[in-house]
């Protein structure tokens, strides 16, 4: 009986030890490729999930490529059928580590962290490291970066044609407000 | 024992748990939203309407051009000198609606249209469905000609409905049970009235173009009548954003009454068109 009350203390103490985590659903990231003098290629989801380990710091965002919305729907159906491939490649997914993080370290006022990771697009990984600004405001962390990648990158083909209209790097805004996760 | 078993148990899944993988914790957070090639990448296949419908708030602007019949050579330079041009503005109103209006040289011709989809290819369902209906006014021609002529009698309609599936991301294809109704026939013993059921498909031979082709038959001709049933083969070619299709016809006139009840080209003896739709989009 003694032994029982021990293993389940033990379970207990797995419990406790569960990673603390913050969450969002609702993310936003945009990207722009345009250039000036040209329509504007951008897009934004607002469908973003990530989430946040606020005890080692690592972190990890995940969205799909058919929640992008431009302004103009044909360009949509072209970014997914053409580009990116959407109906092979659904997702993007990015999985790091915000360096020195600290919860107790974070205010309403923003602090500048490094955040280092593999971004994956169009089944190919590359390695990306930006600075992000994070802040606490009524118990939700609020995480804004930028950073920028290049089709290279993930091997997508802009036709000829097209290539005076689409930035040669892409620009993307990450903007996410993680509460914590229950 | 067997309590030490299950405690272990408890212990190693509640160990799995705390070591988890945030990617995959994730993963089992979201649903899959999934992107489904559309079966067609304009609103025409070649004359035939395709399955596209604009999406809301897209404004389309189609100039399509059908030169003269190559069977006149060099005399009107396979058909330059005798264009049939067509303006036409195509906008999406609601989610699955769109409406459009146009004007065509060819007999002068004034159009409405409006197209809506009812169901669309995924998991669940396999077909796209979509009704469209057009009227149009032919306000070439004259009272000199038939002197009894009244408003109605300019007026012809079309009614399809347009079931596609999209086999593979290469191949698709579409069957169109069509109603024709022409208040003014052209040829006297011509039905007013024409049932006729248009087939049509295309075939993507790189991802940025296809080749299509589609076909009318018209079930209500009379024998001797000098119209053919449509046949057009062209070729798609996506330029980032725009679709630019060319094709070769028997049909002058790029609206469905006129193509499906008075083709006037024959492939059998070079009596076709050569034209071009052209697409901007704001």
């Amino acid at each position: 009986m003694k032994n029982l009350i021990l293993s389940m203390l033990l379970v207990c103490l797995c419990y406790s030890v569960h990673a603390q985590k913050y969450f969002t659903k609702t993310g936003t990231t945009d990207f722009k490729a345009s250039v000036e003098a040209f329509e504007p290629v951008a897009a934004t989801s607002k469908s973003t999930t990530a989430i946040l380990n606020v005890q080692d710091g690592s972190i990890a965002a995940l969205l799909f490529m058919k929640s992008f919305h431009f302004k103009v729907a044909l360009m949509e159906e072209h970014f997914n059928e053409n580009y990116m491939d959407s109906d092979k490649f659904p997702k993007g997914t990015f999985k790091g580590k915000v360096e020195g993080f600290n919860l107790s370290e974070l205010s309403e006022t923003a602090k500048e962290y490094t955040i280092k990771g593999t971004l994956n697009v169009r089944g190919i990984n590359k390695d990306i490291e930006t600075l992000a600004k994070i802040k606490m405001v009524n118990g939700a962390i609020l995480l804004i970066a930028d950073f920028s990648v290049t089709p290279q990158d993930f091997d997508i083909k802009i036709p000829k044609i097209v290539r005076k209209k689409i930035a040669e790097r892409i620009n993307i805004h990450i903007d996410y407000e993680l509460v914590e996760k229950k | 024992m067997k309590k030490y078993l299950l405690i272990i148990a408890i212990l190693s899944s509640s160990l799995v748990y705390a070591q988890d993988d945030l990617l995959e914790e994730l993963e089992s957070e979201t649903t899959e939203e999934k992107f489904e090639q559309p079966a067609f990448k304009a609103m025409k296949i070649g004359n035939l309407q395709s399955t596209k419908v604009a999406a809301k708030g897209d404004l389309y602007l189609y100039v399509s051009h059908r030169f003269g019949t190559l069977k006149d050579g060099v005399d009107t330079f396979f058909g330059l000198d005798n264009a049939n041009t067509k303006i036409q503005f195509v906008y999406g109103v609601f989610d699955g609606v769109q409406l459009g209006i146009s004007r065509e040289s060819l007999r002068k011709t004034y159009a409405v249209s409006a197209k809506f989809k009812l169901m669309s290819q995924n998991d669940k369902f396999p077909f796209n469905v979509v009704g469209y209906t057009t009227a149009n006014i032919n306000s070439e021609v004259s009272t000199d000609r038939y002197p009894y002529l009244e408003f109605g009698d300019r007026v012809s309609y079309a009614s399809q409905l347009l079931i596609s599936r999209r086999i593979n991301n290469k191949f698709s294809i579409e069957i169109a049970p069509t109603f024709v109704r022409q208040n003014l026939v052209y040829e006297p013993e011509q039905p007013h009235s024409q049932g006729a059921l248009g087939i049509g498909g295309r075939m993507k031979v790189s991802k940025r173009m296809s080749i299509n082709a589609d076909y009318v038959y018209n079930f209500r001709r009379f024998d001797d009548t000098i119209y053919n049933n449509p046949l057009t083969i062209g070729l798609d070619i996506e330029t980032g954003g725009h679709v630019f299709q060319l094709l070769f016809s028997n049909a002058q006139s790029t609206n469905e009454p006129g193509f499906i009840s008075n083709a006037e080209g024959d492939w059998s003896d070079g009596d076709i068109f050569f034209g071009f739709n052209i697409v901007r989009v704001f």
